[in-house]
């Protein structure tokens, strides 16, 4: 049997590769990437807590469902913003794009 | 026994490609680490026993979303050469820094704590028992859901669409 706290620490190890990813990458691409491994991370986590402690049993793997659901719905919007900016800047660097950078 | 070889295979394997995915020099090849992770956390829900998240992962993630990561980044190469561009930016340092102490804050918050599991290993999440739930107790953000789906779809087409006199 696996204990709980492999999964926990599986799972911050992925968030801190996210976090890492999001802060030191300029291509908007690779930084959408970041915030996938992040979603997969917190995902693992509500699963693992679902399966191991809910009395319920239940509400961690609904609550996965739905980040599922909201990470598809922001993977969409997100690489369409990037073609767009690609198109009217030529580049899909973040620092690139800092016309409103005050 | 077996289950706890295979479990932390599948574990090195996602941490493997996760770094893969944010450490490597090229944007194709951190996609394709992208895959990899998402098969290995589909894997950890078969660990966990929930084989509709773990059927649903392998769609979604492995399928789709990585499918609409390697279109875009071949949309928005910029050297058409394929010299690699700088991937990294000045904050790498700072984002290392953050990256360790989250890690290991995480980590150590995860061991020191007793969760108090009842040590019997991961319940069966049936398919039947999330269908219920989701329709007896989550009925509204399910269709909230949708809603969304349908505006981020609405929504990337326009931002996406080749207007006139471009």
């Amino acid at each position: 049997m696996v204990p709980l706290e492999n999964y926990l620490v599986l799972s911050a190890v992925m968030f801190s590769l996210g976090v890492y990813g999001v802060l030191a990458r300029r291509n908007a691409v690779l930084i959408l990437m970041s915030v996938e491994l992040m979603l997969n991370a917190v995902s693992i986590n509500f699963v693992a807590f679902a399966a191991y402690l809910d009395p319920d049993k239940v509400l961690g793997a609904i609550f996965a469902v739905f980040i599922i659901t909201v990470a598809a719905a922001e993977v969409g919007l997100a690489l369409a913003i990037v073609i767009r900016l690609f198109r009217n800047r030529a580049t899909s660097n973040v620092d690139e794009a800092a016309s409103m950078k005050w | 026994m077996a289950t706890e070889v295979l479990w932390w295979i599948f574990a090195a394997a996602i941490v493997g490609a996760s770094a893969g995915v944010v450490f490597s020099r090229s944007v194709l090849h951190a996609a394709i680490f992208l895959i990899g992770s998402m098969a290995g956390v589909g894997a950890m829900y078969v660990f966990l026993t929930v084989e509709f998240l773990a059927l649903v992962q392998f769609l979604i993630y492995g399928g789709a979303v990585t499918v609409l990561i390697l279109l875009a980044l071949m949309l928005t190469r910029r050297d058409a050469a394929g010299r690699p561009e700088p991937v990294n930016g000045p904050q790498l340092p700072f984002a290392l820094l953050l990256g360790i102490s989250l890690v290991t804050i995480l980590v150590a918050v995860a061991l020191d704590t007793a969760w108090g599991d009842s040590g019997e290993g991961p319940a069966n999440i049936a398919i039947e028992t999330i269908s219920e739930r989701m329709f007896t107790g989550f009925g509204v953000p399910f269709v909230l859901s949708s809603v969304l789906l349908l505006v981020a779809l609405i929504g990337a087409i326009i931002l996406a669409r080749q207007e006139e006199g471009e």
